[in-house]
């Protein structure tokens, strides 16, 4: 069964069509990255997936769910980590963990196991009793990430995960996703590293103006366009298409 | 249902913040602080106050004269020389509040029906509430002289009469009628009584109502503010849950915010009052009692359900009205038409009698869902049952409709799409 099914799906906002039909899949276990310009369309796909929003028309399923008639059945299998996500200020760092755990699960060992899971990944070390509106940007975006993926959900939908990070950090929250998705977790996420998504995806999708122009392995498509890497293949398919960047 | 009590706890995590708190504990310590301050001024006046007398008569009635303003709680100090100008610069020196003077001859006047004068002094130093109060108490005092003195005179003039009936020839027998039941009492004591029993609650109601419509439109505002809806959102969580979750954390921080206010308030008019409660004599409660002013068990459901839906529709009008709000600083703003609907009914329950008021005006107000709870207890008091339940019903209904809408916000991507766009001028809702 796929993760992900997107059947030409459409968004607009009054005459912005911020997702123009566009059609993609994301396999099992599989890391597929949406890469594409600033107001592509990215962020829009992914909370549609998310169920934040509603398509204006065409299908998307999670696990053979459709996000439109069965929303809480999707909710049940994914977690999304938005673009710009914020956490409760009055909270501390583990109060956040603990209850974000209790929304997801009622059984108390998923929970302690959950929270230990994000306590890793997070990583703040003492801080973690800290209130949250004491942390930098950084700090904040390793707990939501630790959130996202404490509860290993079917699928993981990532807007942008390392944006914010230092090198250090970004480096180690990819092999942790890496990792996760090889136990059985699939992702998709949307990045504007082109070095993150080469180590990181399995499969990309180019997407422009709420289209989709390209998809395929990194490989096949640094081979296609006789590129060394994914930001030449951007710039390629930019052109072939006429598009401006 | 858990996940209902662990959303609620984190609600109420949330509204309750030091922005919120500290403001709270500052105006209950100004209002105990400014209770107890004016409760000892009043303690203070109520031990005798010193007055200075010059008595340059030194006869029976001068001494009688005396007598009295000791029995109004004054201590005189008596001087029998004429010595005017040093007493009074005594007196001021010593903070006392007047100097009385009464003239020689004043026994031999009174006695030949002259009119006689006694020059009062009233030394005053600011002009408070306490200050015009002693004034009062020396009027007062004066007043009972005039009594006592003009008794005399009459049962010298007229032997054998009683001097009270000759000069109050009419009296009056009040008889007071509400609906159809009436009762010997005075209409002040009526209104009194029914003032001490039913002037909190309006008040009660208007913070509770100002303070939930606030919070909620604050809770879903900071939600959009801290970018934690999203997230909230996608969590298998019933929407539900969440709306009713905001609610029901709205509703109870704030009963208990007014709780806190009326708490502080009350401190301060009991103290303000001298502590002297609404205890009623045995025959005015007979009469109150026969009138049917007394709120039975089955008014006091009536006055709670009343309130309780005027709250609940609140909280679902300012839910819907939070969703337009983006931050914490314009949710503020967007409850302001709720604040008007609740301060008109507010304010004209208080200062007008309703049923005074144009069928065209009436019925406007009626049409405000909050003008009900405002108007329950005066009409449980007057066995208007019916209206009563209109009221509820009628809330009931507002909130319903009001709750439907709201979760239809929260489920969609309305909660995100809302928004008040001003344009220039004129602004509209839009999508
Ligand atoms: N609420 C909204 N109302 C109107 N237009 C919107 C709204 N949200 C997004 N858009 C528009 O939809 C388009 C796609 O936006 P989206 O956020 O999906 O882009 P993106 O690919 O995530 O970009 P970025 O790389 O900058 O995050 C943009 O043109 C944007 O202006
Ligand atoms: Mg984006």
């Amino acid at each position: 069964m796929k993760a992900v099914e997107v059947k030409n799906l459409i968004k607009t906002y009054g005459d912005i069509r911020a997702v123009d039909g566009i059609d993609f899949d994301v396999n099992e276990n599989e890391i597929f990255a949406l890469i594409g310009p600033n107001g592509a369309g990215k962020s829009t796909t992914l909370r549609i997936l998310a169920t934040i929003l509603t398509p204006s028309s065409g299908e998307a399923f999670v696990y053979g769910n459709n996000v439109r008639k069965d929303p809480d059945s999707v909710r049940k299998l994914i977690s999304y980590l938005p673009e710009e996500a914020g956490a409760y200020k009055a909270l501390s760092g583990m109060a956040y963990l603990k209850f974000m755990a209790d929304l997801y699960t009622d059984d108390s060992k998923k929970k302690t196991e959950a929270v230990e899971v994000a306590l890793r990944i997070a990583n703040l070390g003492n801080r973690i009793k800290d209130k949250i509106k004491n942390y930098s940007k950084g700090m904040t975006r390793k707990l939501l990430l630790a959130r996202a993926v404490m509860m290993k959900p079917k699928l993981a939908i990532l807007d942008e995960p390392t944006s914010g990070l230092d090198v250090i950090n970004a480096m180690e929250i990819r092999k942790i996703i890496r990792d996760l998705s090889r136990q059985g977790m699939s992702v998709l996420l949307s990045s504007h590293n082109m070095l993150e998504i080469e180590f990181l995806s399995d499969r990309v999708g180019l997407i422009h103006r709420g289209k989709m122009y390209e998809i395929g392995t990194a490989e096949e498509l640094k081979k296609e366009h006789n590129a060394k890497n994914l930001e030449e293949v951007f710039m390629a398919t930019a052109a072939i298409n006429r598009i401006s960047l | 249902m858990k996940k209902f009590f662990i959303l609620v706890k984190k609600e109420i995590r949330e509204l309750l913040t030091p922005q919120m708190l500290i403001p709270l504990l500052v105006v209950v310590l100004i209002f105990n602080f400014v209770g107890k301050i004016i409760g000892k001024e009043v303690k203070k006046s109520q031990v005798p106050q010193p007055i200075e007398i010059i008595d340059l008569d030194r006869s029976a009635v001068s001494q009688s004269v005396i007598e009295i303003i000791k029995k109004s709680n004054f201590a005189p100090n008596v001087t029998i020389e004429n010595k005017k100008e040093e007493i009074l610069a005594q007196a001021r020196q010593k903070k006392e509040k007047a100097m009385l003077v009464i003239p020689a001859g004043f026994e031999k006047g009174i006695k030949n029906f002259e009119p006689q004068k006694i020059e009062v002094y009233n030394i005053m130093r600011n002009f408070s509430v306490t200050g015009s109060r002693d004034a009062a108490i020396l009027n007062a005092a004066i007043a009972a002289i005039n009594e006592v003195l003009s008794n005399q005179l009459i049962s010298q003039a007229i032997l054998g009469k009683d001097p009270g009936q000759l000069k109050r020839p009419v009296l009056t027998n009040e008889f007071v009628m509400v609906g159809e039941k009436t009762a010997n009492i005075s209409a002040a004591a009526v209104s009194g009584f029914i003032a001490s029993q039913t002037t909190f609650i309006p008040i009660i109601l208007f913070l509770i109502i100002v303070f939930a419509s606030q919070m909620i439109a604050t809770s879903i505002a900071s939600e959009k503010e801290n970018k934690t809806l999203e997230t909230l959102l996608s969590t298998p969580v019933s929407r539900k849950f969440i709306v009713a979750s905001k609610l029901f954390a709205a509703g109870f921080v704030a009963l208990i915010t007014a709780v806190v206010y009326l708490f502080g308030m009350r401190n301060y008019m009991t103290s303000m009052t001298g502590g002297s409660g609404t205890n009623l004599d045995g025959a005015t409660k007979n009469a109150i009692i026969e009138l049917g002013l007394q709120f039975s068990t089955y008014d006091y459901v009536l006055l709670g359900l009343s309130l309780f839906f005027g709250i609940l529709a609140a909280l679902a009008i300012s839910f819907i009205l939070g969703s337009f709000a983006q931050d914490t600083k314009s949710a503020q703003g967007v409850v302001a038409p709720l604040m008007i609907l609740i301060l008109v009914p507010y304010l004209l329950t208080m200062l007008l009698d309703f049923s005074s008021l144009s069928p065209l005006v009436r019925n406007l107000v009626y049409a405000i869902p909050f003008s009900h709870p405002f108007l329950a207890a005066p009409s449980l008091l007057l066995n208007q049952y019916q209206n009563v339940w209109l009221g509820i019903g009628y809330l009931a209904f507002f909130f319903i409709v009001a709750v439907i809408i709201a979760s239809k916000i929260f489920s969609t991507e309305r909660i995100f799409t809302l928004r008040l766009k001003f344009k220039k001028s004129n602004f509209k809702i839009g999508k």
